[in-house]
């Protein structure tokens, strides 16, 4: 596999061998060592010396069951920090299928003023790269962008693009991917990476792997033995059938039974309305309309354990795909609401517009907080994503998110670490997650770690760095092999899985402990390019509210020690 | 005693009236987790099933008391 280097400003394509310390990298940690290799760490996140990294994870690429998410990365415009988003979908297996290991967008294209109407598509295939004008697409949707980019370069492409807030810049914009049935529904949501993207003049970047074979496989019948005993592990653990019958959703009555499902703005953990927000409702409500609508689907070739869904309204129609619990956190509890049809209409016009549903749906949040909406009234939060539609000075505000909206409307309780919002698990009643949202160099994110599955007190403040550490880890070295999170309980049951497919697949020999490797080594060189950044300890908090304040029903604070959290990469 | 129960996702239970994931139980006084577990037939071990009781996760061990919350949740990673 190779690095193809491509400078914006001039168009030009190399094609470069993988350099040895990067060789044993792919998806989030190589995107890690580029970022502390080639990019300068004060750099202006929307200027021409932030890079746009795409890399598919070292095992993407062999339709391995949840195994071929693409990474994406750069400098957030978000955080100021190191950023990688990853997201299901069709691109990291054409990239894989192309031979490359990672796709390095240098510079911009050149514009000529603040406000850009000559957006490019980026199209690559084995012929090479090659940039050509999209005006058509400026300023629409991701849901138009994609059909039209389908027409044009045919239905067999993967498609990485942005919707109208990546080309406004705004932080909290993402990239999103087409889902194995072409909806561009799979977002590398956080971090503001859509903006970066923008900043760059790219509206889409088309993979087309026509004609391509199959990535090499070193030792092809040991690759085939790892590979049917992780489908099988995976096939036969209860979890797969928790997610492919109720979704992600599953977690909201878990997190509320917890005292932990962000409720109005962060103020409670506990919402009178979850029944009607759960996987187990969400479930009934689509196999009763029928229609459009199905409970399981995969959004990956391949995938074994299907926790995406296609929620329907009541004439059958599609509202949106996946309908996921973070969304239903952010955009149903969080902001009082608790009709899921409302929240589907909210999460399809946030997909459509190209932005990450949790920091929008904080944002909204914390503009009920400021009293722009009352808790409760989704038409009211549909009015301002209309704003950001229109490019409004205030839907702009919100589109930053809700680290901005708070600044902007003078509202403190912002739920944010190092600029990015938090996740549908109260940091205050899941005190582990809280850990991860506070030391993570990716700043609040669940998927950095969390801790929520533990089978421990989520409030005893004196166990969760360790929970956060391994979660940590684990996770970082997922991210790594392009595996989804829940890929990790069937690789959990036979730890020789991971070694025994990376060695198939590439000739190597590596341990046991290759998983643990990986992860450490991704956290190191991100915090090191975040150190270079600026960051400090004081960067590795929550805010400070969520540490005076206490959350009902649990009457919790967050008071897990600073010398805990200094501590958890000391490994 | 009489405890408030939860059963989540696949523990729901089918019956004549469709499923039911919220219960009554009646217990005796001084009844723990492990009784309510083994009252409702399920494995007293627990495994891959988060036991919460107002809030918090206990043990099996654990003493209930009248009107408690309980809730039995499958585990899951996240979403």
């Amino acid at each position: 596999m190779l690095i193809w280097r491509i400078n914006l400003r001039t168009g030009s394509l190399q094609r470069e061998a993988v350099p040895e310390p990067w060789s044993r990298l792919g998806g989030r940690g190589l995107l890690a060592r580029i970022m502390v290799d080639e990019t300068p760490p004060a750099c202006e996140p929307l200027g021409p010396n932030n890079r746009l990294i795409f890399s598919p994870g070292l095992l993407v690429g062999h339709m391995l069951s949840s195994c071929d998410r693409i990474s994406v990365g750069g400098k957030s415009p978000l955080t100021g920090g190191i950023k990688e988003a990853n997201a299901g979908g069709t691109t990291g297996l054409q990239m894989a299928c192309l031979g490359i290991r990672a796709l390095i967008l240098e510079d911009q294209v050149p514009a000529a003023g603040e406000t850009r109407n000559d957006w490019r598509v980026l199209h690559l295939s084995l012929d090479g790269a090659r940039l050509e004008l999209c005006a058509d697409l400026a300023g629409l949707g991701v849901a138009e962008s994609a059909v039209r980019l389908l027409r044009r370069y045919g239905d067999h492409v993967a498609v990485a693009l942005i919707g109208p807030a990546g080309e406004m810049r705004l932080s909290a914009a993402g990239i999103q991917n087409l889902d194995k049935d072409r909806v561009p529904s799979r977002i590398a949501a956080r971090g503001g990476l859509g903006a970066v993207m923008g900043a760059k003049g790219l509206k889409a970047i088309v993979f087309d792997a026509k004609g391509a074979a199959k990535p090499p496989i070193a030792d092809p019948e040991a690759f085939k033995q790892a590979q049917k005993l992780f489908i099988r592990n995976l096939a036969d653990h209860p979890q797969t059938a928790l997610y492919r019958d109720y979704g992600t959703a599953a977690m909201a009555l878990t997190c509320n039974a917890m005292g932990a499902l962000p409720t109005r703005a962060f103020s409670s953990g506990s919402f009178e309305g979850a029944e009607s927000l759960s996987g187990e409702k969400m479930r009934e409500v689509i196999q009763e309309r029928g229609g459009e609508g199905a409970p399981s689907h995969a959004c990956m070739p391949g995938c074994a354990i299907r926790c995406s869904n296609n929620y329907a309204g009541a004439d059958g129609k599609s509202l949106v795909t996946p309908l996921e619990y973070e969304t239903i956190g952010l955009m149903g509890s969080n902001l009082g609401i608790a009709d899921l049809d409302v929240v589907a209409r909210m999460n399809w016009e946030v997909n459509d517009l190209g932005l990450d549903s949790i920091d929008l749906g904080a944002a909204l949040g914390v503009a009920a907080r400021a009293g722009l909406m009352a808790f409760g009234d989704g038409a009211r939060a549909m009015e301002l994503l209309g704003e950001i539609r229109k490019g409004t000075p205030l839907g702009r505000i919100l589109g930053h998110g809700a680290a901005v909206a708070g600044r902007v409307l003078g509202v403190l309780q912002v739920p944010v670490v190092k600029g990015q919002a938090m996740s549908a698990y109260e940091p205050r009643a899941v005190k582990g997650t809280g850990v991860t949202y506070a030391t993570s160099p990716q700043g609040a994110d669940h998927t950095a770690g969390n801790t929520v599955r533990a089978k421990v007190d989520h409030l005893d403040p004196k166990i969760q760095a360790a929970l956060s550490r391994a979660a940590q880890i684990s996770m970082a070295g997922y991210d790594t092999l392009g595996a989804c999170i829940f890929a990790g309980f069937g690789f959990a049951v036979a730890p020789e899985v991971i070694p025994g497919l990376l060695n198939a697949r590439y000739g190597w020999q590596v341990g046991g402990d290759i998983l643990q490797l990986l992860g450490k080594e991704t956290l190191s060189l991100e915090r090191a390019f975040n150190q270079r950044a600026g960051f400090t300890a004081a960067d590795d908090r929550l805010p400070e509210w969520m540490t005076q304040e206490q959350l009902p029903p649990l009457n919790a604070v967050f008071d897990v020690s600073e010398t805990d959290l200094d501590g958890v990469f000391d490994w | 005693m009489v405890v408030q129960v939860c059963l989540h996702t696949s523990l729901q239970r089918r019956t004549a009236a469709g499923l039911v994931r919220h219960l009554e139980l009646e217990l005796p006084a001084g009844a723990t987790l492990a009784d309510l577990v083994s009252a409702l037939g399920l494995p007293a071990d627990l495994k891959g099933v988060l036991p919460v009781v107002n809030g918090r996760i206990v043990e099996p061990s654990q003493a209930l008391a009248e009107a408690d919350d309980v809730h039995l949740i499958p585990a899951l990673s996240g979403g």
